[in-house]
């Protein structure tokens, strides 16, 4: 040390403090990355509370729709067909809603738990997608929606195209998104639905032309019981878990979501799925060649006990 | 092994097993919990991937936090007392991603497991983490042996 020049010692300590420095920027950092995750945590627990009195709307209202629609089919002296099969779709409605809404508590309940898996099969996409459009039927005709669906790979007659993913959790992530775009397009809108092949992944988009969103709160829409419009006076149903289910359900089929979105123009979402490759339902512990290769491996090979 | 009684644990998601059984993972940078309750015989698994749930997505296993805190009132549910509960660590490798500010994503989730448990009361019994490797490992629940390989690839959760 006795051989440090003056200068040798200045630039020492120049460096040690430069170091200082950046140390502190870092905690400054940290600190404020915590407010943001404390507010965050504080904004959840509040959510959740929203949510149990919002649940009540979702629930207990189309119940005593169903019940006072299927009170007047009865109290009906002679049949009136017409009538009959309005409140009968009336039903099917707030049946179906109350079905969806109950499915995604379900789903979000199980993620919560982590007692949720990919159940992988060979799935037929195109039908998939068919009959997730087909739910949606009296919900388009009620608002007056077109839904433009195209499948873009190409299959012959008798070979459909076959992908391997779980057809229940594929089924009610685009049901997710398209609920969605039908409930934020514009009365008469277009809902654009698509299916390609690309770098070997499976890809959906689903668009709409409707209110999109804003910077902000594309930062929150994946967040558990976010709805953009809170308020009690809110035009759009749903609870706020649609998305965070489809984000944690992408998740766990190892894909991801894209959102293009402009204000008062629309929004597109483009979900992504790798094929999953693995074996239905498990993984062998013994297919070594999958796993070593050759090289400096810690105890390469060889099992240990703990 | 008995293929009847084994489960395999997918990231974000936790197991426990009441009757005697194996509950096999494959980490990277995620940490497995494991809690063996020597008077029970009995043991369950929790595999995350990220320390703690900082608001967003939905409160899964995905994070530390929440994991072990569910795999501790799961095992509870199924009777075992918090007080003989032991535990084993698993995975937190440095597997290298883009973005730096995951870079020390594996040891994060490794000293939050260390800290929780210790809030918890509750020992770590054994653990391998760390390193640049992922791994491979069959968690027997009846005798509370864990067995490990180490894997080369890389994109292990």
């Amino acid at each position: 040390m006795s051989d440090l020049t003056d200068q040798e010692l200045i630039e020492e300590l120049k460096k040690r403090f430069d170091q200082n420095k950046k140390s502190l920027a870092e905690v400054q950092k940290l600190n404020e990355e915590l407010k943001e995750v404390n507010k965050k945590l504080e904004e959840s627990e509040s959510l959740k509370s929203h949510f149990i009195s919002n649940i009540t709307n979702e629930i207990i209202n189309p119940f005593s729709s169903i019940q006072g629609l299927a009170e007047s089919i009865m109290s009906m002296k002679e049949p009136e067909w017409e009538r009959v099969k309005s409140l009968v779709s009336m039903i099917y409605y707030e049946a179906f809603h109350l079905d969806f809404q109950l499915r995604n508590i379900f789903v979000a309940a199980r993620l919560e738990a982590g007692e949720i898996f990919p159940e992988i099969m060979h799935v037929e996409v195109d039908k998939l997608l068919e009959s997730v459009v087909d739910t949606f039927q009296y919900e388009k005709e009620k608002r007056g929606i077109t839904i433009d669906y195209r499948f873009d790979i190409h299959q012959e007659g008798d070979h459909p195209f076959y992908f391997k993913t779980d057809a229940e959790k594929l089924k009610l992530i685009i049901s997710n998104l398209l609920s969605n775009a039908i409930k934020f397009s514009y009365e008469g809108g277009t809902v654009v639905m698509r299916c390609w092949m690309e770098d070997e992944k499976l890809h959906i988009l689903v668009k709409d032309y409707g209110t999109g969103i804003s910077r902000e709160n594309q930062e929150v829409i994946f967040d558990r019981f976010r709805k953009l419009d809170s308020g009690i006076n809110s035009i759009y149903r749903g609870h706020g878990l649609g998305l965070s289910i489809n984000k944690a359900l992408i998740d766990l089929l190892k894909g991801d979501i894209d959102i293009q979105t402009q204000e008062e123009k629309g929004t597109a979402f483009t979900v992504t799925i790798p094929e999953n490759d693995s074996e239905i339902g498990d993984v062998a512990f013994d297919d070594n060649e999958m796993f070593f290769g050759d090289g400096d491996m810690p105890e390469e090979g060889k099992e240990e006990t703990f | 092994m008995n293929q009847e009684n084994s489960h395999f644990l997918y990231p974000a998601a936790l197991y426990v097993s009441p009757k005697p059984g194996f509950i096999h993972t494959i980490l990277g940078s995620c940490v497995a919990v494991c809690l063996y309750d020597p008077v029970r015989q009995m043991g369950g698994m929790a595999h995350y991937m990220l320390p703690l749930w900082n608001g967003e997505g939905l409160a899964s296993p995905k994070y530390g936090n929440i994991a072990i805190e569910r795999l501790i009132q799961k095992m509870e549910s199924y009777g075992s007392q918090r007080s003989q509960m032991k535990a084993k660590l698993f995975g937190g490798g440095e597997v290298i991603q883009t973005q730096t500010d995951y870079f020390y994503i594996g040891r994060r989730n490794i000293n939050t497991a260390y800290e929780l448990l210790g809030d918890y009361r509750i020992p770590v019994v054994g653990s391998s983490t760390g390193g640049k490797y992922g791994r491979k490992i069959i968690f027997d629940t009846y005798s509370g042996k864990v067995r490990q390989r180490y894997v080369r690839r890389m994109d292990v959760p």
